[in-house]
């Protein structure tokens, strides 16, 4: 399927929350933003709507009477290509796993800044331009390189003695962004589009402090990084076999 | 009497059988004893008493007695001297007897004398009987008083004591203590043993999963309180779940319109006001978080994860600089440490985060000793009254010099913060540095 800002478009969100004191004036918000937003206060009308329009992005609120946003995620994921971003009250590990395997690219915890979703909103639309892939496939699971193994569920780093390293909010999306694209070279700007997004945090150091700050954690020897190595001229790589449990 | 008395209801219920049977025994002997003498007393006196009446007849038929010859002897005097120890009982015992003969009595002297091999009435017993008096017995002297002033004299072996019946006493309350030792000890362990599972059930209440119930095993009494156990688990389990789902409602139904908040502020046109707004629903939902954790704090649903300490630590540090808040953290080795890593995560957040609120940064130190860790936050503030050090740890009491609302929030992050430690065998403690600030230090056990 075809994004609509590759076609030129505004992109078409679908903004399903039952809250009509959320929906509306985030609505407003984004299509200040530069977005087109079609409302819909339950899941029924949803599916209606997807039925309807070419609907770009779902932005789903998780917590609706009748059939809730998880179960719509899971038909939308099963059934189309359309990214879902989920607007979700709890910050529970739980809640963010479940939300992420039912097929969500992105979530937000209530209460939100409009500016930060639309800002996801867009990354994530971006990525789909850009690679033409969804992000939440590989996003659940653990992986395992160089020894190491990362858990996305837990967001912790695990040693070979099973003692686990916890990890900075910047440090982690970057060594997941790295881990997602094992021997690929990764540019700077592209390590920042993927790292950027998925917290509020740790946009504006720079990726070459955090990646110093991830060598020291997981390298033997950090002076000659074996695992994260530069590229000279072009970025850095995970220079591992990466092996997803 | 610091060790005599076992703890345990087994050794208790050995202990007290064992006594009750003592003192059983005890009393038994006594009333056995009491017998033995009456006995021993009816034996003597009897023959005794025939005796004499055969010799006071024999005297008024004439015929002599002898003094120097015979069981009955004739004497002057009394051969009792006063002092000599006696044995009143016989003296009445005998009186009583010779009274029922028709015999006018008068004195009646007794005294018990060592035991004499060549007295006649000695001569006359088996030998092992001889040997045998030799060694517990002794020699009986009665001597009764005639009404001519003579004295009519009996030499009789008297049993002393009888060292025997205190060992089959010994004996006995043994073989009884062991018959019944084993059924009391079979009775107690099926007590103690439904109760010990009970106890470490009880203490384990509350950490982790719902354990299985126990089964009611053991004697009536103990399975109906294993059954009411059971049925307060469920019935606390119950009450724990619906304050959870109350928790989560509570959450829920205040993030909602928060959130409906939050996107409106973002068409307030003055950029400072809508950064202020912001601001404070961020504070309100920071410190909707706190409650809730707090209140959730007796389950956590977070594992104990072996992690490394430092690295957690680290981490925090890093997440703050981000944000570009002065704090530094000085570099310390590895160190694993098994805790719940979100919640350690929090509370040591909470607690740079007040070192950055009131004290513009934030030393963060890991301290490690062998048996436990410190993790020290230090800052350059006011500090603390030294007499309010513990009150800032109470959810919603603010300090004085602090309660606006600019600096002041509601100190529920220490309180977490605490709550975190305490629920990981540690503890979070307050000092005044010497030279200035305030040090907020989590100690941990390792």
């Amino acid at each position: 399927m075809l994004s609509a800002e590759a076609m030129g478009d505004t992109p078409h969100l679908l903004l399903v929350d039952d809250e009509r004191s959320i929906r509306e004036p985030l609505a407003q918000y984004l299509t200040r933003q530069g977005f087109r937003v079609t409302q819909a206060g339950d899941a029924e009308s949803a599916r209606t709507r997807l039925a309807a329009y070419a609907i770009d992005l779902v932005i789903l609120d998780i917590m609706m009477p009748g059939e809730d946003g998880l179960s719509l995620c899971r038909h939308i994921a099963a059934s189309s290509d359309t990214p879902v971003i989920l607007l979700t009250a709890k910050a529970e590990e739980t809640d963010r796993i479940v939300g992420l395997e039912m097929g969500a690219d992105d979530y937000v915890v209530k209460p939100f800044s409009p500016r930060e979703l639309a800002t996801r909103a867009k990354v994530v639309l971006r990525r789909l331009t850009a690679g033409g892939s969804r992000q939440h496939a590989p996003e659940s699971g653990s992986y395992a390189f160089a020894g190491w193994v990362l858990k996305t569920g837990e967001r912790a780093l695990v040693d070979r003695e099973g003692v686990s390293v916890p990890l900075s909010t910047g440090e982690y999306n970057l060594l997941f962004a790295l881990v997602t694209r094992p021997r690929q070279v990764l540019t700077r700007d592209q390590l920042l589009d993927l790292t950027q997004g998925r917290e509020a945090a740790a946009f504006d150091r720079a990726i070459d402090n955090q990646v110093s700050r991830l060598r020291k954690k997981i390298e033997p020897d950090p002076k000659n990084p074996d695992i994260i190595k530069t590229v000279w001229g072009g970025g850095y790589t995970l220079a591992a076999e990466v092996t997803r449990l | 009497m610091i060790r005599i008395w076992p703890r345990s209801l087994a050794g208790q219920m050995a202990l007290l059988v064992a006594l009750a049977l003592f003192v059983a025994q005890a009393i038994n002997f006594a009333m056995l004893l009491r017998e033995r003498r009456q006995i021993a007393l009816e034996q003597v006196a009897g023959p005794a008493a025939t005796r004499f009446v055969d010799a006071i007849e024999r005297m008024a038929q004439g015929r002599p007695i002898r003094t120097d010859r015979g069981r009955v002897r004739l004497l002057a005097a009394s051969p009792v001297r006063v002092h000599a120890p006696d044995e009143p009982a016989i003296a009445s015992t005998l009186r009583g007897a010779l009274i029922e003969s028709g015999v006018p009595v008068g004195r009646i002297d007794t005294a018990i004398v060592p035991f004499d091999q060549s007295d006649d009435f000695a001569r006359r017993l088996p030998a092992r009987r001889r040997a045998w008096l030799q060694e517990n017995g002794a020699t009986l002297v009665i001597a009764l008083q005639r009404p001519g002033g003579q004295w009519l004299v009996q030499r009789l072996p008297w049993v002393r004591r009888d060292p025997g019946l205190v060992w089959r006493l010994a004996g006995q309350t043994g073989v009884l203590f062991v018959v019944l030792l084993l059924p009391v000890l079979w009775i107690a362990r099926r007590l103690s043993l439904p109760l010990r599972q009970l106890t470490a059930a009880a203490e384990q209440f509350g950490a982790g999963d719902p354990p299985a119930p126990l089964s009611a095993d053991g004697p009536d009494d103990i399975a109906r309180l294993i059954a009411a156990f059971n049925a307060l688990t469920l019935r606390v389990r119950a009450m724990l779940d619906e304050k959870d789902r109350m928790l989560g409602a509570i959450g829920h139904d205040l993030r909602t319109p928060l959130a409906a908040l939050r996107v409106r502020i973002e068409s307030v046109d003055d950029d400072t006001d809508r950064a202020r707004m912001a601001d404070t629903v961020d504070e309100m939902n920071r410190t909707l978080d706190d409650i809730l954790s707090l209140a959730r704090l007796g389950r956590p649903s977070e594992p104990m994860t072996e992690t490394d300490l430092a690295a957690l630590v680290d981490a925090v540090v890093e997440d703050f600089r981000d944000l570009g808040a002065p704090v530094e953290f000085v570099e310390a080795d590895r160190l694993p440490l098994r805790i719940r890593p979100s919640l350690m995560r929090r509370a040591v957040r909470n607690l740079i985060e007040n070192a950055v609120k009131y004290g513009g940064g934030a030393i963060v130190r890991i301290e490690p000793s062998p048996r436990r860790v410190a993790i020290v936050v230090e800052d350059d503030g006011p500090g603390i009254p030294p007499d309010r050090l513990d009150d800032v740890f109470d959810p919603f009491t603010r300090l004085e010099t602090s309660r606006n609302r600019d600096t002041g929030g509601i100190g529920l992050g220490l309180a977490l913060a605490r709550a975190i430690a305490r629920e990981a065998g540690g503890d979070v403690t307050l000092t005044n540095r010497p030279g200035g600030g305030l040090a907020a230090t989590v100690v941990l056990t390792r």
